[in-house]
């Protein structure tokens, strides 16, 4: 199977041309041709999965292009974590293929929103089996131009529109550091191929900074696109684009790209102290962050996206304190239960018709399947026990500990409470209490909504399950099997460490409840919607307005400066050459007197002058 | 058989000039269409190279050599001396600027569709254009380079001047003061040599300076050959155009009909590039090595000044118009690298930019038939009533910023590959203009295409997107922007042989 795994990326590139050349005419049927082809991307996926159990890694290439006497090459690999994202990117994209069927009735633009959705599952599908980072750049773009088509889907929305063009332009910023490192990397070891990277650095070819260096520049585009301090901004934004585009890319797919990139890239970072320590920090830093912004986001989608990006920190945490197989369990885990939670809340959305949870209420009684899984969701990213989320999250704290990160550690276990509570915030919200909105004809999703939220929410709670302290580390093990530069599959760490976490999660769900649910404490416990702090979380700490006052004015300053050169000093000096001309053509036009003594003498002069410098200099100057 | 070709690509343009003259100027139609079929056979045949060079013809063998004049009666020392033969001949890549000439002048002419009035004079004009164009790629000495290379101005000046937009004289005589200066330039470089070479022959120049031990007319001293390669180089700097000889160029973008902005950007301003490589490269190496990294820090400054005045521009002719400054900045990045990367990326940039300056422009006319402006404040939200030309807007954008699987990827990325290994630092500091070409690319598309429209146009009617003739032009650049993008080795396969040699010269 692994032999042709090359041909999974092709069957959404298919529907991707195919609907976009005949979309018009297939209509909404244009979803059956979409879901059946990522369908078949999906089973090839998962025979890969299974036939990676087995075998070893496979790998095939073919020159690109020639540039001298160096061949840059493409191809494809199969090693165990490009077969689990291979999986998880195929599941996740079918499930949404599917749940569109319902959430995206009647829009006049159904066949192109699946042609994009077909381009994205594409590009995504190519940068997880890329065995090289020039492919993996190649396909990283793609997947955000996917991303920025489909931000942009509501085209004549101005907030789409713009959220469409951050998205594109802050990854971008990004993707130049990516572009950097690996240039740089590549002059260092004469190939973009990862094993050829790794035997380097393994073999001390490359000196101690320029490992570092390329790290932190590789690191950058994964900041950019995994929504990470301070490149986030655009994540929350993205939520512009519809509901299940959140869902596939800007929670479980897209987005972890950036995760995975220093998963695939794990034995260079790890090569260098400072790179680790960078990862593990901007991780740490962004979990904490994050959710502190999440807990007074007022919009569903918002809330939800914010906690996307403290997961994400939490992934680049574990991996940057040498937890590789905890980051990448993390990475599964959240893609299922953050897949589960956006679908969710488009159900939701698709039923009230309004995003703000303040509108909101009620809907446990009127949506009996989406509450549950909603629920569950909830639970899964809370770190409850039993649930997915428990058992990735205990493995990155774990990681933490023992990587001697303490600081970052006690960050990352505040950060947990704040999950437990935001969320539960936005569960007792939505779906408890009065119902606000006067939408009397509030009603659960149709099937083919709720079938997708089902699978993920079977997953959210069972996935956890492959990779335990109690039944055993079968993710972890496997995935670091056979190569020692990934570190042990499982950390052992102190069994507090649990229970502390179990502690914080649960006391974030109980203070949710008092306030949110039960609501025997006031919500302006800490002050209120008055108070600075407030305004600050509200406010994204100002982040996006510091940006607007210093890098894009000086941009401005700069092109408005430029744009005077060019119309004064350019020109200018233009008008001053020809001014220059005309005024020799005034000065020789005065000669002409019509004398005929003054013109035999000027002639007389000028062939004696050259006369002298024909004897000076034998006829040639220079 | 194989001695015809050459001059039948270069010249069958002039046919449809003989047929044009006996039209009556009335006969739009016809006009129109003789005008597009005369285009075909330079595009026969120069495909019919290409498969030929594929099929494992040398290119050589298509070359032809006639005596043709000479200067003074020195025949009785040596024939050769100052001698000035009627030789064309092609070298991978030469065959890539003539398939990138034939290809463009086609669909030039088709985009000729939206011009106005005198279809007649217009056609002929284009046609002594293309021909012009064609020759500048196939001479094998700097006269005839020369003479072809003066045959493209003299009809762009008219073709500006007389079916250009509002400010169309200016923007003609702009061009006409700068390219003749430049012309002027390169004749005295031309002349310098030929006097003291006694051959115009490139191949025999280009032996004389690198390797030398022959006895010439008069020695060319190494002061003189830095003079002579720095004239060259703003001769050909006026053309491509470097910062700060480029003023004339916008004018050019803005005004002319964009039919002919296609072929100005796509081909006449690849002069330029095709000439510093050619000639500065070729003839004078060792120099050439020694200056590379003043140009590697034009080529930056090209590429951020051109990119941060494109961010403010309110005419979308001038955003695309800086871009190509912008843009010409990466050909100079790449030939500053002087190694192979660089080199062969500086070319690729000339053909990539080549199709997606003319997709941009010929989407830019397609947009102004029927909306009357061009202005990014007044459009918006054109993707509701014009959803296809909207989405080609956006993926030509998307080349342009260097989308992979596009061309612009493949070339932008060579070329920084090769300034990297040269100079890291300044390709970092050149490295922010690839984030500035996505913010005002993203600005300028975004904001005719997406949103709302800002202020009340002449809105056309139902029915008004793209229509069939007009599609035809787009796909083909389209393809041939992602087929060199996906499968790059189509294009690097021809240039190989080219770029080894000048890395010979350099000694590299």
């Amino acid at each position: 199977m692994m032999e042709n795994a090359w041909i999974i990326p092709l069957f959404p590139l298919f529907s991707f041309l195919f609907l976009l050349l005949f979309g018009r005419k297939m209509k909404e049927s244009s979803a059956y041709i979409g879901m059946m082809l990522t369908f078949v991307s999906l089973l090839y996926s998962l025979l890969v999965l299974f036939d990676r159990f087995t075998a070893p890694t496979y790998k095939a290439e073919a020159t690109w292009l020639t540039i001298g006497d160096v061949q840059l090459t493409a191809g494809y690999e199969v090693n165990q974590l490009n077969a689990l994202m291979l999986v998880i990117v195929s599941l996740v994209s079918f499930l949404v293929h599917m749940y569109s069927k319902g959430y995206m009735h009647g829009d006049e633009r159904f066949p192109i929103f699946y042609a994009y959705l077909g381009l994205f599952t594409f590009a995504m599908l190519g940068l997880v089996i890329s065995p090289n980072l020039l492919q993996l750049y190649f396909f990283w773009e793609l997947v955000g131009l996917g991303s920025f088509l489909l931000i942009g889907f509501y085209f004549f929305k101005e907030e789409a529109k713009q959220a469409a063009k951050k998205a594109f332009i802050m990854t971008r910023i990004g993707d130049v550091g990516l572009l950097i490192g690996m240039i740089l990397l590549f002059w260092q070891v004469g190939s973009f191929e990862y094993d050829e990277i790794f035997k380097a650095v393994s073999a001390g070819d490359i000196s101690a900074g320029m490992i570092t260096l390329t790290s932190l520049f590789i690191f950058v585009g994964a900041v950019g696109k995994s929504g990470q301090f301070p490149l986030h901004t655009w994540l929350p934004d993205a939520m512009e684009g519809p509901t299940p585009v959140s869902a596939l890319i800007h929670a479980a797919t897209m987005v972890a790209a950036g995760v995975y990139l220093v998963a695939a890239m794990f034995p260079l970072f790890s090569a260098s102290d400072t790179a680790m320590l960078t990862v593990a920090v901007i991780g740490g830093f962004t979990a904490i962050f994050a959710a502190s912004i999440g807990l007074v986001q007022k919009d569903i989608k918002r809330v939800l996206a914010y906690s996307t990006v403290s997961q994400l920190g939490y992934m680049m945490l574990a991996l940057g304190s040498a937890g590789y197989a905890a980051g990448v369990f993390h990475l599964m885990t959240h893609a299922f239960f953050k897949a589960l939670l956006f679908l969710a809340a488009g159900s939701v959305i698709h039923a009230v018709h309004t995003q703000n949870i303040e509108e909101m209420g009620g809907l446990w009684k009127k949506m009996r399947i989406t509450g549950p899984l909603f629920l569950i969701g909830t639970l899964a990213i809370s770190g409850v026990p039993f649930f997915s989320g428990f058992f990735s999250k205990d493995e990155i704290l774990i990681a933490t500990w023992e990587h001697g990160n303490f600081g970052l550690f006690w960050l990352a276990l505040i950060a947990a409470f704040f999950t437990a509570f935001y969320m539960f915030r936005l569960f007792f919200m939505v779906f408890t209490g009065e119902s606000k909105s006067n939408h009397s004809n509030t009603h659960e999703s149709p099937g083919i909504m709720t079938i997708p939220m089902i699978v993920l929410g079977i997953l959210a709670v069972i996935s956890g399950y492959v990779n335990t302290p109690w039944f055993g580390t079968f993710l972890g093990d496997w995935l670091t099997e056979g190569n020692e530069a990934l570190g042990h599959g499982h950390i052992e760490g102190p069994a507090w460490i649990m229970i502390a976490a179990t502690a914080v999660s649960l006391a974030g769900i109980l203070l949710a409840y008092l306030v949110y649910g039960k609501r025997s404490v006031s919500r302006d416990f800490l002050g209120g919607e008055a108070s600075t702090m407030h305004s600050i979380l509200y406010n994204k700490y100002f982040i996006d307005e510091i940006y607007q006052f210093t890098i894009v004015s000086i941009t401005k300053a700069i092109s408005l400066f430029l744009s005077f050169i060019d119309r004064f000093v350019v020109e200018g000096l233009i008008y001053a050459v020809t001014g220059v001309i005309r005024r020799l053509g005034k000065t020789g036009s005065a000669f002409q007197t019509g004398q005929v003594q003054q013109y035999g003498m000027a002639a007389f002069l000028g062939l004696a002058i050259l006369l002298v410098i024909f004897v000076l200099t034998g006829g040639y100057i220079l | 058989m194989s001695s015809f070709i050459l001059p039948s690509l270069i010249f069958s343009p002039l046919l449809g000039v003989v047929i044009l003259f006996f039209l009556s100027k009335n006969q739009e139609k016809a006009i129109k269409i003789v005008g597009f079929l005369a285009t075909l056979p330079s595009l026969l045949l120069s495909l019919f190279l290409y498969v030929q060079y594929k099929a494992g013809t040398e290119l050589s063998d298509f070359a032809i050599k006639e005596a043709w004049f000479t200067f003074g009666n020195l025949k009785q020392y040596d024939p050769k001396l100052f001698a000035v033969d009627f030789e064309l001949a092609l070298d991978g890549f030469s065959l890539v600027m003539v398939i990138l000439t034939a290809v463009l002048s086609t669909l030039a002419a088709i985009a000729s569709i939206h011009i106005k009035k005198e279809w007649k004079g217009y056609f002929i004009l284009f046609l002594i254009l293309q021909v012009g164009m064609l020759g500048v790629f196939t001479s094998q000495n700097l006269i005839l380079f020369f003479i072809f290379f003066e045959i493209t101005l003299i009809p762009m000046f008219f073709l500006i001047g007389k079916w250009g937009y509002l400010e169309k004289e200016k923007a003609a005589y702009s061009f006409l003061i700068y390219n003749g200066l430049g012309s002027a330039i390169l004749l005295i470089v031309i002349m310098v040599l030929f006097a003291r070479t006694g051959t115009s022959n490139i191949e025999a120049l280009r032996y004389i300076m690198t390797v030398g031990g022959v006895s010439l007319i008069a020695p060319i001293s190494g002061v003189m050959k830095y003079a002579l390669l720095i004239a060259l180089l703003v001769a050909f700097g006026i053309k491509l155009p470097i910062f700060p000889l480029h003023t004339w160029m916008l004018r050019v973008h803005v005004q002319a009909p964009p039919s002919i902005v296609m072929l100005h950007a796509g081909v006449l301003l690849k002069i330029g590039a095709f000439g510093l490589i050619r000639f500065g490269m070729g003839i004078f190496p060792q120099e050439f090595q020694k200056i590379a990294i003043y140009l590697a820090i034009l080529g930056v400054i090209n590429l951020l000044y051109g990119a941060f005045l494109a961010l403010i521009q309110t005419d979308f002719k001038m955003v695309l118009a800086y871009s190509s400054i912008s843009h010409m900045g990466i050909v100079l990045i790449g030939v500053g690298a002087l190694n192979e990367a660089g080199i062969q990326g500086a070319i690729f940039q000339v053909v990539s930019h080549g199709l997606i300056a003319a997709l941009l422009f010929f989407l830019v006319g397609v947009m102004y038939e029927r909306v009357q402006t061009s202005s990014i404040d007044r459009l918006g939200g054109l993707a509701k009533i014009m959803p296809l030309t909207s989405g080609f807007l956006l993926a030509a954008g998307m080349a342009s910023l260097g989308m992979p699987g596009m061309s612009g990827f493949v070339s932008e990325f060579m070329a920084f590959l090769g300034l990297f290994k040269e100079e890291p630092v300044l390709a970092g500091i050149g490295a922010i203009g690839i984030i500035l070409t996505a913010v005002y690319l993203l600005r300028a598309v975004l904001g005719i295409t997406f949103g709302t429209a800002k202020q009340p146009v002449p809105l056309p009617a139902e029915k008004s997107d793209i229509r069939a003739i007009e599609m035809a032009p787009v796909l083909v650049l389209l393809l041939l922007i992602v087929l060199i993008g996906v499968f790059p080795s189509i294009l690097s396969g021809p240039l190989q042989g080219a770029v080894e040699a000048i890395m010979i010269g350099i000694g590299g």
